[in-house]
């Protein structure tokens, strides 16, 4: 009965083909003048719940603090990443978390002294320092292992996802359109090139104006 | 003997110890000022001018020297000291002009919770931004902000409640700030005696200001001061502040060293605006009065006080130029001095701070500040006077931490 099984498989495959590769979709972020938006945070989801991907190993990020800021902005990792915090500024830092997703303090440091954070829960976490009030860093934490960032042109590309239908979604904290506006339904078959673009109906959200840190006396 | 040294040994080494640790920061200032300046005799030295020198007191002066110490108690909490000398024949050529304790625990939900205690500045001024109550943007401060570093020193407890926006997705935050004081009923004193000035002169916590009489800060009624108000930062390019403040003086209360009770009331409101990068806006604006001897009574001096300052400044390279316009005005409503005694008056700030390099600035500075007080008629000076004052200052700024 075995071959009727490898027959019935094959037939399946016909209809339904799975590539190893996966599919490869492109995804463009404009802003609502057409300029490239960099950094913003792509996660591709399926639609229906996928099994969760099975890894041998933790995945590990860095979330740095450089010139009072947190470096990168904002940091997508899938659940169960550990996530280090070094701090390579030329102050100490008090790093918290209230989100609900995530919560965690560290007390004040600098350098590389507390061991990394794991994020097992999908969400977003907003980080503070608690000494500097105008630091403000983000991570998104997805259950998708397919996601990234656009680059300096706004473009980004996920890779290796098998086909099926597919929710693509994007964020960046100064983005101010409607979260529904900035999420597309695909349906990915094997091996096949998408490319969404997303063009933004609103401007973005003022950015924080970078602190001259000439003048460290900050107390006040 | 021994048991002495070592003991003195012990304490001389807790600095390094905690500096080695991390748990110390020292930040020290040392400015040295050319000053040039036909002013009144400065009230620092006994006059009634309105610039902190005068036309006796110029020349090479030491502008500043100062140390301002952070230890770091425990993980949130911090304790600050700020130590200072001027140099301008003060009764004490060394003082202490903060000294506090702040609570800063981790914040658990929006709402982050602040206490101070202890010797602190009313959170009044947009130009105070740098440790040490140093401004960015000029040598001397505006008349409002002159006044508070004088007699407004918070000898008691502020709690302040801070929504920090950023989980919710806004950048910014506001803070409802409220504190409690003693100590407090000298404060209208030298702005009654002296009128309005424009120095960077904040008086010491346990000293004077000056030659001026020891002691601004004095306690006669047992009544406690408060003040309370709100800070708003929007997006890191706007910050507003406004406070009232009330020190619930008994004005007809007095001590045996004939002190009295300045009972003394205001509101500040103010903002600073950076609409874009290198590029500044700033205003406040204070209106209250102070009052001494008995309510209803003929003998009570009341003084209705007002002034506002606007500023801009820019930024360049290693440049930032600062233009500030300032107005005051006193009213005398009753008193034993006689009628007649209001002023009135206005201040125009230049000044350009340069970055020379790594740990050094040089600061240039022109005001001049036209005005017109009676009471100087009394030592033998004009009542309409101009004081300009010309500085041209040499800082170098350093920091001891354990990194």
């Amino acid at each position: 009965m075995a071959w009727v099984a490898n027959v019935a498989a094959a037939a399946l495959l016909a209809i339904v083909p799975v590539c190893a590769d996966g599919a490869d979709v492109a995804v463009t972020v404009k802003s609502v003048n057409g300029a490239p938006l960099t950094d913003v945070a792509l996660i591709l989801e399926a639609v229906a719940p996928a099994p969760p991907a099975h890894r041998r190993e933790k995945l590990t990020a860095r979330m740095e603090q450089r010139d009072r800021h947190f470096r990168p902005e904002l940091l997508v990792v899938e659940t169960g990443s550990l996530v280090e915090f070094p701090n390579n500024d030329t102050v100490s830092h008090q790093v918290y978390s209230f989100s609900p997703p995530k919560q965690f303090q560290l007390s004040l440091y600098r350098g590389s002294v507390h061991p990394p954070i794991e994020f097992n829960t999908a969400g977003l976490v907003v980080l503070g320092c608690n000494i500097h009030d105008e630091m403000v860093g983000y991570i998104l934490v997805t259950n998708s292992p397919y996601h990234g960032q656009t680059d300096a042109h706004g473009n980004g590309r996920i890779s290796g996802a098998p086909p099926g239908n597919y929710r693509i979604r994007i964020w960046a904290p100064r983005i101010a359109d409607a979260p529904t506006t900035l999420e597309r339904r695909v349906e990915l078959a094997d091996a096949a090139a998408v490319d969404v673009t997303f063009a933004l109906a609103k401007p973005l959200l003022a950015a924080p104006t970078p602190r001259p840190g000439r003048n460290e006396w900050d107390a006040y | 003997m021994c048991g002495a040294r070592a003991l003195l040994l012990g304490v001389l080494l807790i600095p390094v110890a905690a500096l080695a640790e991390d748990r110390l920061v020292v930040d020290g200032l040392i400015d040295l000022r050319e000053v040039h300046t036909d002013a009144a005799p400065s009230y620092l030295y006994g006059g009634l001018g309105t610039v902190r020198f005068d036309d006796n007191h110029d020349g090479l002066r030491l502008g500043r020297a100062s140390l301002a110490l952070r230890l770091r108690l425990a993980d949130t909490v911090t304790a600050t000291a700020v130590i200072d000398s001027y140099d301008d024949g003060d009764v004490n050529g060394l003082g202490v002009t903060e000294a506090f304790v702040r609570w800063r625990p981790f914040p658990s939900n929006s709402l982050r919770w602040q206490v101070k205690a202890g010797a602190f500045f009313l959170p009044v001024s947009l130009e105070h931004r740098l440790i040490g109550w140093s401004s960015p943007y000029t040598l001397s401060a505006s008349a409002i902000n002159t006044w508070v570093g004088e007699e407004f020193r918070v000898l008691g407890t502020e709690v302040e409640a801070r929504w920090l926006g950023a989980s919710s997705g806004y950048r910014g935050d506001i803070a409802l700030v409220g504190g409690v004081f003693g100590w407090n009923e000298g404060a209208g004193a030298v702005i009654a005696q002296r009128g309005w000035a424009l120095t960077d002169r904040p008086s010491y916590v346990f000293g004077a200001l000056g030659r001026q009489r020891p002691g601004l800060y004095y306690e006669v009624d047992g009544r406690p001061g408060a003040y309370g108000g709100v800070v708003w930062r929007h997006h890191e390019r706007l910050e507003v502040r406004a406070l009232h403040y009330d020190n619930r003086a008994d004005p007809a209360a007095s001590n045996l060293g004939g002190d009295g009770g300045w009972n003394t009331r205001f509101d500040a409101l103010g903002a600073r605006w950076e609409p874009v990068d290198r590029f500044t806006v700033a205003a406040q604006y204070l209106d209250g009065r102070t009052a001494i001897g008995p309510n209803g009574s003929s003998s009570q001096l009341l003084l209705d006080l007002s002034s506002w300052y606007a500023l801009t400044s820019v930024e360049f390279a290693r440049d930032r130029l600062t233009l500030r316009y300032d107005r005051f005005s006193t009213l005398q409503s009753t008193g034993f001095y006689g009628p007649a005694d209001d002023e009135t008056g206005h201040a125009l700030t230049l000044a350009l701070m340069h970055r020379l390099a790594e740990h050094w600035e040089l600061a240039a500075e022109w005001l001049r500040v036209h005005s017109s007080f009676p009471p100087r008629n009394a030592l033998g000076g004009a009542a309409t006077t101009t004081d300009t004052q010309l500085q041209l200052a040499v800082r170098f700024r350093f920091r001891l931490d354990g990194g």
